[in-house]
């Protein structure tokens, strides 16, 4: 029971060797914990068109990125190209291909988004207006709008950030239209018959550069308090990253 | 108990009642049972459910972790005596001598072991797991927080990690003083020879390790992301991992109250011969005041967790307001528990603390009866004041006032706390080993942390300081700067008696200053950001809070790396630390007239007590 | 030691006193105390000021007073808990055997009684100081009603928005004219949120289903965040936004500009 007393110097190695071996766990567990948790979603960088003069009579350079919306994360790709990656919440609405978007700063950016779900009433009736866009409009399959009818909303669009003294204010909110019953009935008795699907064109202008979050304000996670559980609380589907950047 | 005899373990038969059923079972059967109802359990329930809707995957996931606890007691032995009971039986002597596991070695650390002293290690070890995965789980905060914008972890696992750092560390707090040098030095204090309760105290133990898988699996179900207050109707609407947070919550009520009933009765009716009520050790008092202050407060937090487990399996809609719940119910049931909370974990700290400072000093402990009515004014007020943490919620504004008062009238008895320390140290020449060291950090820290109390209690500065970092720097001053420097100065002092072994002075020195330094700098750089305007719980922050942030995050390493470092000493002297002499301080308590081990019934004749432990000194004439 | 028991051989209450200042000890611990008040004192009138954000109004101005003269108030007690703990510290002993035994004091009455005495009433400043502080603020909020500017405050899950209903208008950013006292009717969409305008030195939750009030009378002009002080899920941590305090002219001007564009600020 008793061993000899260890000395010193060996004392003093294995203490170093404990915290060593200590902060290898919990290094070890951290990048564990952020490999895990990193975002898996492919990041889109918008495509340089040309030059646009805006309203404001300023020229910028153009920039394009297009995406979709989607009833289930499969038709989207969001979580990688093959049908079983997201087994295990087949009916969550998602966009996709991209939900990571790249912009160049003091840009004028068009996105067009191609939307396939449906939906219904928004809890905030303030998100079915259009906020942000160069001339406060979208183009609804060729069709100019300010608002949806805040009970008429497919998804939303809505980005936002910090407010810091190192980045500019950015924010924009674009409600998205719903397709028919009729199609989305047609969709749900067979998930490869995706509806038509509504053109969705706007474009806004980014300021420096600086790290945003996008997310929807459709009540998307069904059967959760206020729609905002299931998928709304996770990353990827219904929410991004926005990150602005230079050059 | 006729068998129980006084003759040292060595001289006595082992108690061997070989077709007794209790002898098969140990934590292994009961890990295989628990296993087994749980997985039966969710696969009876999800066969048929439609598992797209949450509220059926939220009641699968609960009965399957209830199942596992209760499968787990089952297997581990804990209702063979209830059972026995329904039948008119009992156990019988040599079966409650084996549960006892007296000269049994190592294995009774992993048995339904009815032992007190057995309990106190089960609760140590665990304790020191619960911070270790804690602490982890702190480093990690601190790294997504050491600059804007890092992204070390996404918005959903940081989240996740808030609530459940600060569940685990709750959880951890509350039992760190109680478990350990409750369960296992206090009976000997007190010259009893063992629990009130033996069986029950074990039963506290092993429903608390069942809380653990299942607190655990959270993060395989997709973390929580209400932080530990789980606030509603966010809960309403949080995900499966939610669900291990309720389980967690409701099986660790149960092991309180079982405990706090256990302790509480010990104190009251198993004192030594001659211990009256003013003779007994301040330690003792200031324990059974936190557990017993923790018998009305959990009931009421496993109420508010039963609503939610409701609200999300059945949509009872309790925090529903569109079905006229209230989010406020909620916050009510939660702080009525929460406040007092604080208190069960921060008054065992100190009375250990009030302990150890007469036997540095030499001197009496200052005004016993100060400290007594400082402990019994904070338990009395402490369940008056719970609405200080709703002065924003818009509830009933108009009883901020009357809540303010009782509780800037905390501070009168938490002053007493410190009158008694500094009129301990007054004149007094300190011997300045680890368990003093932590009497002066305490000092320190709690003063910061009630000195922020005060301006937090008063609702005009709340309604600024209110959610901000600044308030999570104050709790962290009186729960960890306080309280667990008040638990590591009682480990340093007991951990003669527990192991038989000295702690390592020289990984002790260092490991305090490591964490003491590493402390200040993490909360000053906190109650910097906080009085900026950082919110609290946030996972990334404007540019203007990034120095104060590196600084705090700079003081969670040192913080992590003395830790390490006190694990250490604790393991290595535990193996091969100096053997410690019977009464290595040369205090006058009780638990130091016995040897180590320890025997089982404590005292080889029961003491009787004639005076209190504190008569250090010559007289000042 | 001598001087101890010289101390206790004192004839008067008054040479006993005079005697116990006298003593090496004491007078050090005083010296402590003076060096431990005077910190305080300093960190109270140095540091809130320099952390906590531009005072922007009358309620931000009653936090920041609570914050530095509590601090201030305070530092005498802080620093009789510091001297005392620091020279014992001072006065340690070290080695493997326990010092000799101490002066047996068991308790002194009227030190219990004057520090007990002392913490309440500092306690009762305190409360008296917010109170005060507390009915100024409802006075002042039910006297503003009538000449309020409206601002019903929406939190849902991670933006703010905002109706200004006598102007007719919807805002993603707070703006508010010098000057003039503001209501927020505050409520949520989903769950609770915080509502923390953080230079107006106001906060109030927002609940779903329920309004909740608060009242702010802003003095002086400067930009404004606006954050969300309730995790509230995802992206709690996101959910803020920006805004200013102006003159009237350009508050107006802000307001034209809005309702130019349909009621919906761009």
């Amino acid at each position: 029971m008793e061993t000899a007393t260890p000395s010193k110097a060996r004392t003093t190695i294995g203490a170093l060797l404990a915290v060593v071996l200590g902060i290898v766990v919990v290094a070890g567990v951290g990048l564990t914990l952020h490999s895990v948790s990193a975002d898996p979603q492919p990041k889109l960088y918008a495509t340089k068109v040309g030059t646009i003069t805006a309203a404001d009579g300023k020229t910028y350079n153009h920039y394009t990125i297009a995406d979709g919306v989607y009833p289930d994360p499969i038709n989207s790709k969001a979580h990688g190209n093959c049908a079983t990656c997201d087994g295990g919440h087949p009916s969550w609405p998602s966009y996709g291909p991209y939900t990571d978007f790249v912009l160049p700063a003091n840009s004028y950016i068009t996105v067009t988004l191609t939307v396939y779900d449906s939906g219904e009433k928004l809890n905030t009736p303030y998100f079915g207006s259009v906020v942000g866009t160069v001339d406060g409009t979208v183009s609804y399959d060729g069709v100019a709008k300010t608002s949806l009818p805040p009970d008429g909303v497919e998804h939303t669009f809505t980005l936002h950030g910090l407010p810091t003294s190192t980045q500019d204010p950015l924010f924009v909110n674009v409600p998205l239209p719903v397709n028919t019953d009729a199609e989305m009935k047609a969709y749900n008795a067979d998930p490869t018959k995706l509806p038509v699907g509504h053109k969705v064109v706007f474009s806004f202008l980014t300021h420096g550069a600086g790290n945003y979050v996008w997310n929807c304000e459709y009540p998307c996670g069904d059967s959760t308090y206020q729609g905002f559980g299931a998928v709304m609380g996770q990353l990827g589907y219904m929410s991004g990253k926005v990150s602005v950047v230079n050059g | 108990m006729t068998t129980l005899s006084h003759a040292p373990a060595s001289s006595r038969p082992i108690p061997n009642p070989k077709k007794s059923l209790i002898t098969k079972l140990n934590m292994g059967t009961g890990i295989v049972v628990g296993v087994i109802f749980c997985w039966g359990t969710y696969f009876a329930m999800k066969a048929g459910r439609d598992m797209t809707d949450s509220h059926n995957v939220n009641k699968v996931l609960l009965m399957s972790m209830f199942a596992w606890s209760i499968g787990f007691l089952i297997g581990i032995g804990a209702f063979i005596g209830p059972f026995r009971w329904l039948i008119g039986k009992d156990l019988t002597d040599e079966e409650q001598l084996y549960l006892a596991v007296d000269g049994q070695g190592w294995k009774r650390y992993f048995k339904y072991c009815t032992d007190h002293k057995v309990v106190g290690i089960q609760y140590l070890v665990g304790v020191m797991a619960l911070l270790g995965v804690g602490g982890t789980m702190a480093m990690m905060i601190r790294t997504n927080l050491a600059t804007p914008g890092s992204h070390f972890v996404t918005p959903v696992v940081y989240n996740s990690l808030v609530g459940l750092h600060g569940i685990t560390m709750i959880v951890a707090m509350i039992i760190v003083a109680t478990g350990p040098f409750g369960n296992y030095i206090m009976p000997i204090m007190i010259g009893a020879a063992d629990m009130a309760f033996p069986r029950l105290n074990a039963l506290s133990w092993w429903v608390l390790f069942t809380a653990v898988p299942v607190l655990c699996s959270a993060w395989f179900l997709g973390g929580i992301p209400t932080g530990w207050t789980a606030y509603a109707p966010l809960s309403d609407q949080a995900g499966p991992g939610m669900n291990a947070f309720v389980a967690t919550i409701i099986i660790f009520a149960v092991s309180t109250a079982v405990a706090g009933m256990n302790i509480t009765t010990t104190v009251v009716a198993m004192r030594a011969k001659g211990m009256k009520w003013n003779r007994v050790p301040i330690f003792v008092i200031g324990a059974t005041i936190s557990v017993a202050l923790a018998i009305p407060a959990f009931p009421t937090f496993m109420v508010a967790m039963i609503q939610t487990g409701l609200d999300r399996t059945i949509a009872t809609g309790f925090y529903d307001a569109n079905v006229g719940g209230s989010g406020w119910l909620y916050a009510n049931l939660f702080w009525i528990m929460g406040h007092p909370e604080v208190y069960v974990i921060l008054i065992p700290g100190v009375a250990a603390l009030m302990e150890i400072a007469p036997v540095f000093v030499r001197k009496p402990l200052f005004s016993y009866n100060a400290a007594i009515a400082g402990f019994a004014g904070i338990a009395g007020l402490s369940v008056l004041v719970w609405a200080h943490h709703m002065y924003m919620a818009g509830w009933m504004p108009s009883l901020n006032g009357p809540f303010m008062v009782t509780t800037e009238f905390i501070s009168v008895p938490t002053g007493l706390l410190f009158l008694v320390l500094i009129g301990t140290l007054w004149r007094g020449r300190p011997w300045m080993k680890l368990p003093m060291l932590c009497v002066y950090a305490f000092i320190w820290n709690f003063l910061i942390g009630g000195i922020t109390g005060i301006y937090l209690s008063d609702v005009p500065a709340d309604n600024y300081l209110h959610g901000s970092m600044y308030v999570t720097a104050h709790f962290h001053y009186t729960l960890m700067g306080a309280a667990l420097t008040g638990a590591i100065g009682g480990l340093a002092y007991w951990f003669p008696k527990m192991t038989g072994r000295m702690l390592n002075e020289r990984g002790g020195y260092i490991s305090f200053w490591f964490i003491q330094i590493g402390f200040n700098v993490l909360f000053l750089g906190m109650f910097i950001v906080g009085a900026e305007g950082q919110p609290r719980r946030v996972a990334d922050y404007a540019h203007l809070y990034s120095h104060a942030n590196l600084i705090s995050t700079m003081g969670a390493y040192s913080v992590g790396i003395g830790m390490i470092i006190l694990l250490w000493a604790i393991v290595h002297s535990w193996r091969s630390g100096k053997i410690a002499p019977m009464n290595p301080w040369g205090a006058k308590t009780l638990e130091w007239t016995v040897p180590y081990p320890v025997p089982l019934v404590n005292f080889d004749q029961p003491p009787v007590v004639t005076s209190d432990p504190y008569g250090y000194g010559r007289s000042a004439k | 030691m001598a001087d101890h028991e010289s101390e206790l051989l004192a004839p008067t209450p008054g040479a006993r006193v005079s005697t116990f200042l006298k003593r090496k000890d004491v007078s050090q611990t005083l010296l402590l105390w003076v060096f431990f008040t005077a910190v305080f004192v300093v960190l109270g009138l140095w540091a809130y000021p320099k952390w906590m954000p531009v005072v922007l109004s009358k309620q931000m101005q009653a936090n920041e007073d609570i914050m530095i003269w509590f601090t201030v108030i305070s530092a005498p007690i802080a620093g009789v808990v510091l001297s005392i703990a620091a020279k014992s510290f001072l006065n340690m002993h070290r080695g493997d055997t326990p010092p000799e035994d101490g002066v047996a004091i068991r308790t002194n009455g009227p030190v219990v009684i004057v520090w007990t005495a002392t913490s309440v009433l500092f306690c009762i400043v305190a409360i008296v100081w917010g109170l005060v502080a507390l009915n100024t603020e409802s006075i002042a909020a039910a006297t503003d009603a009538p000449k309020s500017l409206i601002v019903d405050v929406t939190g849902s899950q991670w933006v703010w928005s905002f109706y200004y209903p006598q102007q007719n208008i919807h805002t993603h950013t707070l703006n508010l004219p010098v000057n003039q006292p503001v209501t927020f009717n505050v409520m949520s969409a989903d769950v609770n949120h915080s509502f923390w305008p953080v230079q107006l030195g106001v906060k109030i939750d927002a609940n779903r289903l329920v309004t909740t009030v608060a009242h702010a009378d802003p003095t002086a002009t400067g930009p404004l965040d606006v954050k969300c002080a309730e995790l509230c899920g995802l992206y709690h941590a996101y959910m803020e936004t920006s805004g200013a305090v102006e003159s009237p002219t350009d508050f107006n001007n802000w307001v034209s500009s809005i309702q130019a564009t349909g009621g919906v600020q761009q």
